[in-house]
Parts: C-alpha cells; sequence; structure tokens
C-alpha cells in the first residue's frame, strides 16, 4: 500500500512537473518523458500485475491531461511496460547505464507505437519527419534524465521500506 | 491451466490493459466516450497542483527575466548593485501589476464585443507530451464551458475546447496538427484551412494554385466553423510556396497568438456573427 502511495505521488509530481516546470526549458514542443522513465522503472524492478495496470493508468493520466483522443498514451505505455518486463525476465538490465540504454529503447519503442495509432487514427499531412524528430528528442532526453529518476525513485522506496514494520 | 495462467499474470495483464487502450481508443476515436470518471477524478486531484505549480512556473519565469534584466548591471558596485536590484523587484512588480491590468482591461474590452456569456479563464498547464499542442485552462463545464467552444485572446485565435471536466476544460491549440481552423485572407477572401503541422509549424491548407496569397496577409476566422466567431484573426502569412505539381500551394502561417505566452484567456460559445477585429 505504502508503495502504492509513493508511485502513485510520484506519477503526480510528474505529470505536474511535465505539465508546467518543463514549459521553461528552452525545448520548443518536446516535453522531456519522465512518466515513461517511470513506467520503465515499474518494468525493471516491479514485475507485478498492479504494476502493469500502474503503466496502464500512467498513460491514461498523459491522455486525460494532454492527447484529443484518450487511448494514444496507455496502449503506448501499457505496450513499453510489457516489452521491458518481458527483456528484464530474460536479460540482466539493472546497471544504471543499461538501465538508461534500457529508457532509450523504451522511448524509442513508444515513439514508434505513438506513430503508428497515429497513422491510423489521425491523419497529418507532414507527418514522418516531424515524428522522426520528436521521437529521438524524447528518447534522449529521458534517456539523460532516467539516472537520476530511478536514484530517486530507488531512495524513496528505501524510506518507505524503512518505515514499514518486519512481520515476524 | 490455472498454475499456467498464474506463472503468466503480469504477462496477460499487460495484454488485456493493451486491449483495454485499444477499446478506448477506438471507442475515443468514434466518439463515444462522453462521461469520463477517471478523468473527471483526475483533473481534480491535478487542478489545484497545476494551478500552484504554473504559478511557481511563472514565478520562476519572470525572475529569470528578472535576472537577465539585471545582467547588465554586473559591473556597478555592490551597494548600487543591491539598491538597484532591490528597486528593480519593485519596478518588475508593478510591470508586472500593470501588464496584467491592462491586459485584463484588453479582455474586458474584447469581451464586450463577444457573443454575450464569455468566460474568462487562466492557463493552468501545458500538454504533458510532445505529440500534442494542449492546454488546460481553469474553467470547466460548472462555469458553461462546453466541448467545441472557441478559445480567444484579443490578439486572435488561441483553440477549441476538445475535452470538458467539472472544474476545467482541456484546449486543442491551433498549432497541434489535429486542430483545424476555416479561415479567409483577408485581402481576397480565399477561403482555407489554417492547422499545425509536426514538420513545419502552422500551416493554411488547400489553398488552390490559382488563388493569391502573398506573405503578410492576415487570415480571419471564416465563422462557416462552429465554434468561432467571424472575422477574429489567426494568423499572418509568413512563406507561400508554388511546387510545380499539385493542386494546392504550400502556405506557412505565423499564429497571431504564441500560445506559450498567453495566462488568460476568453472562452465563447458559437455565434453566427461577432467579432470586429
Amino acid at each position: 500500500m505504502k508503495l502504492f502511495l509513493l508511485f502513485f505521488l510520484a506519477a503526480i509530481f510528474l505529470i505536474v512537473l511535465q505539465t508546467t516546470f518543463f514549459h521553461l526549458l528552452p525545448m520548443g514542443p518536446v516535453v522531456p518523458d519522465l512518466i515513461l522513465v517511470l513506467c520503465v522503472y515499474l518494468g525493471l524492478y516491479h514485475p507485478s500485475v498492479g504494476a502493469a495496470f500502474g503503466a496502464f493508468l500512467l498513460g491514461y493520466s498523459i491522455d486525460i491531461v494532454s492527447s484529443p483522443i484518450l487511448g494514444f498514451n496507455a496502449f503506448a505505455m501499457s505496450l513499453v511496460y510489457l516489452a521491458v518486463y518481458l527483456c528484464a525476465r530474460s536479460i540482466w538490465l539493472h546497471h544504471p547505464i543499461v538501465s538508461s540504454v534500457v529508457v532509450l529503447l523504451a522511448a524509442l519503442v513508444k515513439g514508434a507505437t505513438m506513430v503508428l495509432i497515429w497513422a491510423i487514427f489521425l491523419s497529418v499531412d507532414g507527418f514522418w519527419a516531424g515524428a522522426a524528430r520528436y521521437v529521438m528528442w524524447e528518447a534522449l532526453f529521458a534517456a539523460l534524465l532516467a539516472p537520476l529518476v530511478f536514484a530517486l525513485l530507488r531512495r524513496g522506496q528505501h524510506l518507505v521500506d524503512r518505515f514499514t514494520p518486519v512481520t515476524p | 491451466m490455472l498454475a499456467f495462467l498464474r506463472r503468466n499474470q503480469i504477462f496477460f495483464s499487460s495484454c488485456f490493459c493493451l486491449l483495454l487502450s485499444l477499446y478506448i481508443l477506438t471507442a475515443a476515436a468514434r466518439g463515444q466516450i462522453k462521461n469520463e470518471p477517471v478523468g473527471t477524478l483526475l483533473m481534480w486531484i491535478l487542478r489545484p497542483l497545476q494551478i500552484a505549480g504554473q504559478g511557481s512556473a511563472n514565478w520562476i519565469k519572470g525572475f529569470r527575466n528578472h535576472y537577465d534584466t539585471l545582467a547588465g548591471f554586473r559591473s556597478e558596485n555592490e551597494r548600487l548593485r543591491k539598491r538597484l536590484q532591490t528597486l528593480e523587484i519593485e519596478r518588475q512588480r508593478l510591470l508586472e501589476a500593470e501588464a496584467t491590468n491592462r491586459h485584463l482591461q484588453q479582455l474586458l474590452d474584447f469581451r464586450s464585443e463577444l457573443p454575450s456569456g464569455a468566460i474568462t479563464a487562466t492557463i493552468i498547464a501545458s500538454s504533458a507530451s510532445s505529440w500534442f499542442q494542449s492546454c488546460v485552462i481553469s474553467k470547466g463545464s460548472a462555469d458553461g464551458v462546453r466541448k467545441g467552444m472557441a478559445v480567444v485572446t484579443p490578439l486572435g485565435v488561441v483553440g477549441k475546447v476538445v475535452a470538458v471536466t467539472g472544474r476545467t476544460a482541456k484546449v486543442l491549440l491551433l498549432t497541434d496538427p489535429n486542430s483545424g481552423i476555416d479561415v479567409l485572407v483577408q485581402r481576397t477572401r480565399s477561403r482555407g484551412i489554417v492547422s499545425g503541422s509536426l514538420e513545419s509549424g502552422t500551416v493554411l491548407k488547400y489553398i488552390k494554385r490559382s488563388e493569391d496569397v502573398q506573405e503578410g496577409d492576415r487570415l480571419v476566422t471564416s465563422g462557416l466553423d462552429s465554434g468561432f466567431p467571424k472575422g477574429l484573426l489567426v494568423g499572418t502569412v509568413i512563406k507561400v510556396r508554388k511546387q510545380n505539381r499539385g493542386l494546392f500551394q504550400s502556405v506557412e502561417v505565423w499564429p497571431a497568438v504564441q500560445s506559450a505566452r498567453v495566462e488568460e484567456v476568453l472562452v465563447v460559445g458559437a455565434q453566427p456573427d461577432v467579432a470586429k477585429k
């Protein structure tokens, strides 16, 4: 329960960060996707049914706040979680640098998924060149910020563990 | 069988989430999702945080501008600099108050030109995703905001309301690739659609090659688009390119309103004819 609360608060904090403070950064319309980093963290360190639904809810929250059609990010995040979970089950991915690479790849997977869904559901002119640019920048920013977010989440988890009574 | 399901429960849960997302996506694309309780609850939680966050962000922005202003005085001695800093902060505060006052006065004047029932709102959050150009405003269905209403400022068109909760509303900005506003070229009365583009900013679409469009032409709402009063400034043509092939010319537009700099907006409903801009 405490862990759920931690991730819930982290998600709320990251959404507020992404919708307000990150727009101060001189990066044009590109917003660093820390929600994706949280989703990858769940996939790497929390293989559970709750985390799978958590990833879905993370994407759904972004849909609520940003996208004109619901379900875009929910689908992408669920797919990212599944991909990260399956990879983490067969390969050791827990080193900080490796985690950063995983986030980069996850961002590319999310980008590719968004492109695919976008192409199916929303017809837009001049889409491909712009999409490629967004995917690359988002992936790079997410990978760069991943170690910091991972460290903060791990620290938060340690604090939660410390205050959780040990059952005999 | 049960053991197999239990062993792969995370995999199946994720697959369920994927299917659920697809279902939501399809239903939303068909416009079948009307009332959405999770979204309403989330926006209810986020609203005060986003207002506080945006307030802090605006403060930081103001502070950064203030710092930039002060950068030129570095060579002066410490006492004068401190005094100047104090005066500058005070001046900044007064300028900000004056600018806000002027801006609100403009909004009030503009509001009187619009159909009755125009709602004043504050932008409390921007898009959380690079893929969509949207923002959240501080008024919702409880204040009379409805889906499809136009969002404007005295300078021109900002966007359109695409989703509403009790106390907030989501606005799809003019610069989003999924937006589309029916416009007229003010000089020649040629019609087209202004929309965002992932590739080249904001563009004017479906203008025939034979139409006379020049750089500097002002684009205004045609009034045929539901929600937008006729005659509101949408943008200015900055680049016209006629390719060797194709029916239409390629026109780039500089939006009248730079949404990143907007703080207060007016939400107006569908009215046949109004504006004088």
